[in-house]
């Protein structure tokens, strides 16, 4: 009996540790794999090592296996057994398949939602699949996998909405302006929020940063820095009027930027918007500047409100998440399954056959004097009895839903038919599904 | 029978969509998106069986001009889906579909008799070019309206229903823009032929061509909507009218559209009331 089996660590079962004692990734998954595959524990294998989680998906025919899938972890990084078993989980057949949609879902990563872990996951199966050590059951485990990954993701919101302070400031900025490789941003301070979110920016390839500072050599420095340029605080109206995006990160006691001075700037632009973040403590920027039209204000506060509501939000969507990990765990055990049953349906019906065959040959001398039409009716009928006899088993074992009935079932015809001759002589690539 | 086909595919469409911007699901999106293009085929169709019965296109009367109005807009916006893979609008557009082929399957098996009148090209040309520039100026509404959404939803500091479903200002506020120039133009062109071809029945008998004069409500409010796109358009340009104002401009815009085309087209014209 072939069985899918998921061992390994996350960090939901093993502190931080004992997870660094077992990173695959240190020598490579690559190294792991080939060790893994010498032992010849399992026959398909997939190593799945992230800096949360050390997995081993594999098919084994023993259910012994999981238990030595487990040594190997321990073996293969000389942690003590007993240290790392307490912490391993084991996951057999559909539940493994459930672990892992759900991990590659990101329903078990730590920031619930979270997008890199799919590309891990892909990243883990490409590389065992290069290696040629996975098969069958896996290449449709792991593309289930990723098809989970990419549903959650388009079809609930989960993945939704910046979970941190800089990256919500970004997604406003373009939803505010769209694309951010045009625009200008100006940055007033020059300390470590404004050097933070200046390599924020930078990185969304803004067109110019400009840093503005009370001692314009700070502002050189950051600037040189950052690859922006400086400008001294009295040219702070030209910055502000060419800026788009305004970052405000000065430990001044009093506002920099009032309303006053803000409607100022703002009536020569027109309509052209300005996206304010005043990240500072005490504030820089005067609130009621915020009512000015095209002036969008979002301080500390509001951000931090905003990422709060979007983990909220995640957390309501994890029960359709959960929903379409069910529906696609159900397809796939429905697919595990009628691959379990087929070969025994195979067999029976050669065996089935084999024995018409060979009672026509038997009877070859009493037919010799039909005439030929009656020789072909013989043969129909006799092929019709053995359909007739084999309709029923088959239907019924096909609607079987249950695993462990269908094992039991598969099990019991193949001990009373004695199958397993006729299963290896029909597929002799494929390896023994009966435990006997 | 058949004249209700294109209402209870937009009706389905309007539905779906509703439903794929609550929910963003891809699946429910083409559903809609295919909903809506059988809408269109059927309403072709349509449009094409009238056609061929009464030997003209069914541009006579305002419900023939509404029909034809709900054709282009879906064609218009399909096309803008297509090329912006953006379905988000749809919600919106199919909504205004639905609510505006409801008078043309009432009355969708009497095409009206074309008079002598309307037997010119240039009436042909001036209907079609003045719908599709409602139809432009419909989606710049639509563009405008959720503007203003988003913009609220920004500006409060509320971020959700709209935030997370909709393109970026900058990128409503162009759509906007560039669908006001198109529908502009369109206008010009169909109020330009529309002149020129009253100049030339000018002489005959029918008491439509005599009322053919800018003090007809239909032609006087035409003339209100080119002032107010024309203004919407110079504002733009030259006092940097963007954004929100831009999108309460194309609103008002389309609320006059809207006005000469129903209670003015039934009720008040002496001249367009074919």
């Amino acid at each position: 009996m072939v069985r899918l089996l998921a061992v390994g660590v996350s960090h939901r079962t093993a502190p931080v540790e004992l997870r660094e004692c077992v990173d695959f990734a240190k020598d490579g998954v690559d190294a792991a794999l080939a060790a893994l595959a010498e032992r010849a524990v399992a026959r398909e294998i997939v190593v799945l090592s992230t800096c949360n989680r050390a997995e081993i998906y594999g098919v084994a025919e023993t259910d012994t296996a999981a238990d030595a899938l487990g040594r190997f972890i321990s073996e293969y990084h000389q942690v003590a057994h007993e240290t790392l078993r307490p912490h391993l989980f084991v996951h057999r057949g559909a539940e493994a398949a459930t672990h892992l949609f759900r991990v590659a879902a990101g329903l078990d990563s730590l920031v619930v939602g979270e997008p890199q872990i799919l590309g891990q996951v892909k990243d883990a199966y490409a590389a065992a699949s290069a290696l040629k050590h996975t098969g069958a059951l896996t290449n449709r485990l792991f593309s289930s996998a990723f098809t989970v990954g990419k549903r959650v993701r388009s079809e609930t919101g989960l993945g939704e909405g910046a979970v941190s302070v800089s990256y919500a400031a970004i997604s406003l900025a373009k939803k505010i302006f769209g694309d951010l490789t045009g625009l200008d941003v100006l940055i007033l301070g020059a300390g470590e929020m404004a050097e933070l979110t200046g390599v924020h920016l930078r990185a969304q390839h803004v067109k110019q940063l400009t840093i503005a500072s009370r001692t314009l050599s700070t502002a050189q420095t950051l600037a040189k820095a950052l690859n922006g340029r400086a400008v001294a605080w009295s040219s702070l109206s030209d910055a502000l009027s060419a800026a788009d995006i305004v970052v405000t990160a000065t430990g001044a006691a009093e506002p920099v930027l009032t309303r006053a001075r803000l409607e100022e700037v703002m009536r020569p632009r027109r309509s052209r918007p300005l996206f304010v973040i005043d990240i500072a403590v005490p504030r820089d920027v005067e609130a009621s500047a915020g009512d000015l039209d095209q002036v969008f204000l979002y301080n500390i506060d509001d951000l931090r409100t905003i990422v709060q509501e979007n983990l909220a939000r995640r957390t309501a969507e994890l029960q359709r998440a959960d929903d379409i990990v069910r529906e696609e765990v159900e397809r796939f055990s429905a697919w595990m399954q009628s691959r379990e049953v087929v070969p025994t349906l195979v067999a029976l019906r050669q065996r089935f056959e084999s024995i018409r065959q060979s009672e026509l040959h038997r009877l070859e001398s009493k037919l010799a004097g039909l005439p030929p039409e009656a020789r072909a009716r013989v043969d129909e009928i006799t092929h019709l009895i053995v359909e007739k006899l084999l309709l029923t088993p088959t239907e019924q074992l096909k609607a079987l839903s249950d695993e462990s009935t269908v094992i039991a079932y598969a099990d019991a015809l193949n001990r009373l038919f004695s199958l397993v001759d006729e299963k290896s002589k029909s597929d002799g690539s494929q390896p023994q599904n009966v435990s006997s | 029978m058949l004249g209700w086909l294109p209402l209870v595919f937009y009706a389905a469409a309007a539905a779906a969509y509703i439903a794929h911007f609550g929910k963003r699901d891809p699946r429910v999106g083409r559903v809609a998106s295919s909903l809506l293009a059988g809408g269109v085929l059927a309403h072709t169709f349509v449009i094409g069986m009238q056609t061929v019965q009464a030997g003209y296109a069914p541009l006579v009367g305002t419900t023939a001009a509404i029909s034809a109005f709900v054709w282009l807009l879906g064609l218009a916006y399909l096309y803008v889906e297509l090329t912006t893979d953006e379905r988000t609008m749809g919600a919106f557009v199919t909504v205004l579909l639905a609510v505006l082929a409801v008078l043309p399957a009432l009355h969708a098996s009497d095409v009206e008799p074309r008079p002598e009148l309307l037997r010119s090209p240039l009436f042909t040309l001036h209907v079609l070019s003045l719908l599709f520039a409602y139809a432009s100026f419909a989606l710049a509404f639509v563009l405008g309206v959720t503007y203003v959404l988003l913009f609220k939803e920004i500006k409060a500091k509320h971020l959700g229903f709209f935030y997370t479903r909709l393109p970026s200002l900058q990128v409503l506020d162009l759509m906007n823009g560039r669908a006001i120039i198109v529908g502009w133009l369109f206008l010009t062109c169909g109020l330009v032929v529309g002149g020129i071809w009253a100049t030339q029945i000018h002489s005959s008998p029918d008491p439509h061509a005599q009322a053919m004069s800018v003090a007809d409500p239909k032609i006087l409010v035409a003339l209100l909507c080119w002032g107010m796109y024309s203004f919407a358009l110079f504002a733009r340009r030259a006092i940097g009218w963007s954004g929100r104002r831009a999108a309460w401009l194309s609103a008002i815009g389309f609320v006059i559209v809207l006005l000469n085309f129903v209670p003015v087209g039934y009720f008040l014209t002496r001249s367009h009331n074919f």
